[in-house]
């Protein structure tokens, strides 16, 4: 009788236990295998559609890992080039976290680069000092985000003031954004460059005095502007500050029932707003940190100066599921297959070929959590079938 | 496919099921159900058998795993262990679509109807063919007829009173032509009139057709009439099986609980005489001979408020009242007379075109974030889900949604400290879940509202605005609210208690105003209760 009595209660829970920490580990083992699995099928995916193009899918993957990371200096290229689509995601994540839609990060990161150019040229001479370049730099960061933030606060004035769908509002006006930044490349009191001894004036912008630019450091053998760690930085601030504080408690609590913010005292439109801010803010830092940091052209302002980083930076807070600490990890991803798709040209494959890549790999990153989620399922009503 | 079907269901069914069900063949019989979330077992090796032509009560306290087991039978949770038997034939239930297939029909405890498309929309959701709306709408009419359950097919849900969309849920189930369904907690948001006639329906249909139904509730009284057979659950096991002939209602309760309750019903019908009731009556100066209270000014001060909702209609229509430290004032009236409106604004949801609401002479501004929650005062919303929580929010977080710098420094969120005043408040509670850091959504819907009422009497309110506080709650945890309210009232805190229930007025409240067509039409003490007049008031009648 002891036997029985005496065994269960003690043996029991450490067993249990121990096949819960067992069981962990499984689950976790499993999901980073699904993951790999499923960036595996995309990547052979994205192989065999380079191969029915006539390439070889093998030079190509040798291509953009040789493009991206194990290259001289590449790796320090593409760390440039994640820090700005961090920063957009970032500002993705506060607005989708406090529920709101905004999708035009494109348009808000090129005024901001817009808004930077204009005070970094007019503010920053040819022979300004060290110091004084300095503080134009930050001036210009500073414009970067308030261009940005102005771009996206009209969105936000029109959802909280006439209840117009920000989601429409953001999109449309990156079209907006882009004439108005071309247009503002066409004349001299705003953004165009002085003919100087050119013959024929392109719509181009002034470029950066060399002590207004962001600071590049080399790390074996890596050069990339400082702005990556102010990027990084920002990450950890707005993921402490959204899981610790109590604004960021408030955001949230917006985001997921408006009714109970109100009564807690959460201003819709108050919050909203700042959370538009924000987004958009970060948009147009990303813009200026473009056009000071020296891996997007030549530290001058052209037509069509955004080149998708905007959007990427979308995909980017998409994949990392409103987390911004994964949000480091995937914009350095993409970031990744863009300064990869420089090495393309070598095999012969079209550049573009990455754009499906990139999506492939979007695809790869969102299916796991719902195939888990459908395969516990089925999973059990298996086996419930199998009791029967 | 279901509209062609049943457009003219309602008086062959009756007649072609009467042949072919046999009295009391089982219809559902569920063995040895077990489903466990982390340690908790929610069901532990359940067994349940619905039978034909019977109406069976399913009884236990917040978080005994009531709901769990009928998600199971309505496919919405895979169970561990056990199996569900469809008349005889074990089957696995793989979701709702399938568990409708095979005749099991649900209403849930939670509202699942869209606010902003009509009755008919709600009810026509999901169907797969061209969609009908005469049909649809007529079929409406004949369900509503055929069960009581009277609804306009065109009305905007979200203008509804919770009873008639409770109502839209009803006739959404029963639409299907269900053979079993499960109902959880349907009556939580009805009147006793509502009720009374919802049972008559359903018994209208056990009897004809050989439905077989499950009724999950609290309420002990509707158990004991409305039912054939109950099954008392406690921590996820079945601890009674027992025809409701031969049982009544302490019994219940002691078995539920496991120890004696004292139910309201119970205090209500002791012949105490009325002048030995609660001390606030006298502590508002109701009884002749005593001091008039100390404090003059009333705590909670609405005057002649005019408010309109979005489509213009009018809400509150000149509403005045006031609520005196340490009284309880009971609210009493017809359900959809201006309730909800009254508490979204004291919970800051609604703007007034006209009037104002002072606490403690202080005039506070109508539909401001938090104004009225900065005002100290304390909101248990009728709706849990609505205003009350956020779902995904932890337990901890929402019971300090309101302040959450009591448990923050510069901004900051102290987690400790949050986590520790948390645990204390789910001990006081006794809130059953995982722990402070459990997901709000995972918690009994009872649990939930216990969160609930925990955040909004725990920090020191000077007005405790209570709608429906019992709703969901067991028999040991309304006897604990009321407990609360009235050591509230007794530190001097104005309570004003919302609620269609009469019953939970009369045991609580030391005065009673009547609210009709959006504003005060009467009121008396408590002791000089005279029902009847109370009834004409609530009809409208005026004083
Ligand atoms: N999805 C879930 N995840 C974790 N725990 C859960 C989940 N669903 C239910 N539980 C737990 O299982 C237990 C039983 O919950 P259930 O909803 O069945 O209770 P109930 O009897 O319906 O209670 P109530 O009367 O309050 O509605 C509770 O302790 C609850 O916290
Ligand atoms: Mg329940």
């Amino acid at each position: 009788m002891t036997d029985v009595v005496a065994s269960d209660p003690i043996d029991a829970l450490p067993k249990e236990v121990s096949a819960a920490a067992r069981g962990r580990h499984l689950v976790f083992g499993e999901i980073v295998s699904l993951y790999a699995l499923s960036i595996a099928g995309a990547l052979l995916l994205s192989g065999l559609l380079v191969y029915l193009t006539g390439g070889s899918a093998r030079a190509v993957l040798g291509a953009l890992l040789d493009g991206s990371i194990l290259r001289p200096g590449r790796w320090g290229l593409t760390l440039g080039s994640a820090a700005p689509m961090l920063l957009v995601a970032l500002g993705t994540i506060i607005n989708s976290r406090a529920g709101l839609v905004n999708i035009g990060q494109e348009g808000q990161l090129l005024l901001g680069a817009a808004f930077a150019t204009y005070v970094g040229v007019r503010l920053g001479g040819e022979n300004i000092g060290q110091v004084a370049g300095f503080g134009v730099l930050v001036a210009l960061l500073l414009a970067g985000g308030a261009g940005g933030a102005m771009w996206a606060a009209v969105a936000g004035a029109l959802r909280f003031k006439r209840g117009v769908p920000e989601v429409l509002s953001t999109l449309l006006m990156v079209t907006i954004a882009s004439n108005a930044v071309g247009y503002g490349l066409k004349k001299d009191w705003l953004l165009l460059a002085p003919a100087g001894d050119r013959s024929n004036r392109n719509q181009v912008s002034e470029q950066l005095a060399e002590t207004v630019r962001v600071k590049r450091v080399t790390v074996f053998g890596n050069e990339f502007p400082i702005t990556v760690f102010l990027a990084i930085g920002l990450a950890v601030v707005v993921a402490f500050a959204l899981a610790r504080t109590v604004p960021g408690f408030r955001l949230r609590m917006l985001g997921q029932n408006a009714k109970t913010a109100q009564r807690a005292g959460v201003d819709s439109a108050r919050y909203g707003m700042a959370a538009m801010l924000l987004s958009g803010g970060f948009a147009g830092l990303a813009g200026a940190v473009m056009l000071a940091g020296g891996d997007f052209g030549n530290y001058q302002l052209v037509p069509g100066f955004s080149v998708s980083i905007g959007w990427t930076g979308l995909l980017v807070a998409l994949v990392a599921r409103e987390k911004a600490s994964a949000a480091i990890l995937v914009s350095f991803l993409f970031a990744g297959l863009r300064t990869g798709s420089g090495f393309l040209a070598a095999t012969g494959v079209e550049r573009k070929i990455t754009g499906v890549v990139q999506a492939l790999l979007v695809l790869a990153l969102l299916i796991p959590p719902a195939f888990l989620y459908i395969r516990e399922r089925r999973r059990a009503l298996n086996a419930s079938k199998e009791r029967i | 496919m279901a509209i062609s079907e049943s457009a003219s269901r309602e008086p062959q069914t009756s007649q072609q099921t009467s042949q072919q069900w046999l009295e009391n063949e089982p219809a559902v019989e569920v063995v040895g159900i077990t489903k466990r979330y982390g340690q908790v077992a929610a069901c532990d090796s359940v067994d349940l058998v619905l039978r034909r032509g019977q109406i069976h009560g399913v009884l236990g306290e917040n978080g005994a795993g009531k709901s769990t087991l009928m998600k199971v039978l309505i496919g919405l949770v895979v169970p561990d262990a056990g199996q569900v038997i469809i008349d005889g034939r074990p089957s696995v239930i793989t979701d709702p679509i399938d568990a409708a297939a095979k005749g099991i029909g649900m209403v849930h405890q939670h509202f699942s109807v869209v606010n902003a498309l009509t009755v008919w929309e709600n009810v026509a959701l999901g169907d797969q063919d061209r969609l009908n709306p005469q049909a649809v709408r007529n079929e409406i009419g004949d369900l509503s007829r055929h069960y009581g359950l009277d609804i306009e097919p065109n009305a905007i849900v979200g203008t509804l009173t919770a009873g008639l969309r409770q109502r839209v849920e009803i006739i959404k189930c029963l639409r299907r032509s269900p053979r079993t369904v499960i109902l959880d907690e349907p009556t939580s948001v009805l009147t006793p009139g509502e009720s009374e006639a919802l049972f008559e329906g359903l018994r209208r249909a056990v009897e004809d057709e050989g439905m077989a139904i499950a009724l999950v509730s609290h309420k002990l009284d509707e158990i004991l009439g409305a039912t054939d057979l109950v099954t008392i659950m406690r921590r996820g096991q079945v601890v009674a099986n027992l025809p409701t002939s031969q049982s009544d209602a302490p019994g219940l309760a002691r078995a539920m609980v496991g120890r004696p309750v004292s139910l309201r019903s119970e205090r209500m019908l002791a012949d105490r005489p009325l002048a030995d009731r609660p001390t606030q009556a006298e502590r508002a100066g109701s009884k002749s001979g005593l001091p008039k209270p100390v404090q003059k000014t009333a705590s909670l001060e609405i005057r002649s408020v005019y408010a309109q909702g979005d489509d213009g209609r009018s809400l509150l229509n000149g509403l005045s009242l006031a609520v005196n430290r340490g009284e309880i004032v009971g609210l009493a009236g017809v359900e959809g007379n201006g309730q909800r409106p009254l508490g979204d604004l004291l919970s800051s949801l609604l703007p007034v075109s006209q009037g104002e609401v002072r606490v403690d002479g202080h005039p506070i501004v109508c539909g401001k974030a938090g104004a009225m929650a900065r005002a100290r005062i304390s909101v248990i919303p009728e709706d849990r889900h609505d205003s009350g929580c956020v779902l995904e929010m932890s337990v901890a977080e929402n019971l300090f949604l309101a302040d959450p710098t009591l448990v923050s420094r510069r901004g900051v969120v102290d987690r400790r400290k949050m986590m520790d005043r948390a645990q204390g408040l789910i001990d006081r509670f006794a809130i059953s879940c995982e722990g402070p850091t459990a997901p709000m959504w995972s918690l009994s819907g009872g649990n939930q509202q216990r969160v609930i009422l925990a955040r909004e009497m725990a920090h020191a309110p000077r007005v405790l605005v209570a709608a429906q506080p019992t709703r969901g709650l067991d028999v040991g945890a309304i006897e604990y609210m009321s407990s609360q309210l009235r050591q509230a009232a007794e530190e001097g805190v104005a309570v004003l208690l919302i609620s269609t229930e009469l019953e939970e007025i009369l045991d609580l409240a030391s005065r009673l105003i009547v609210l009709s067509e959006g504003r005060i039409v009467g009121g008396m003490d408590r002791d000089q209760v005279d029902i009847e007049q109370l009834g004409l008031m609530m009809g409208g009648a005026g004083t």
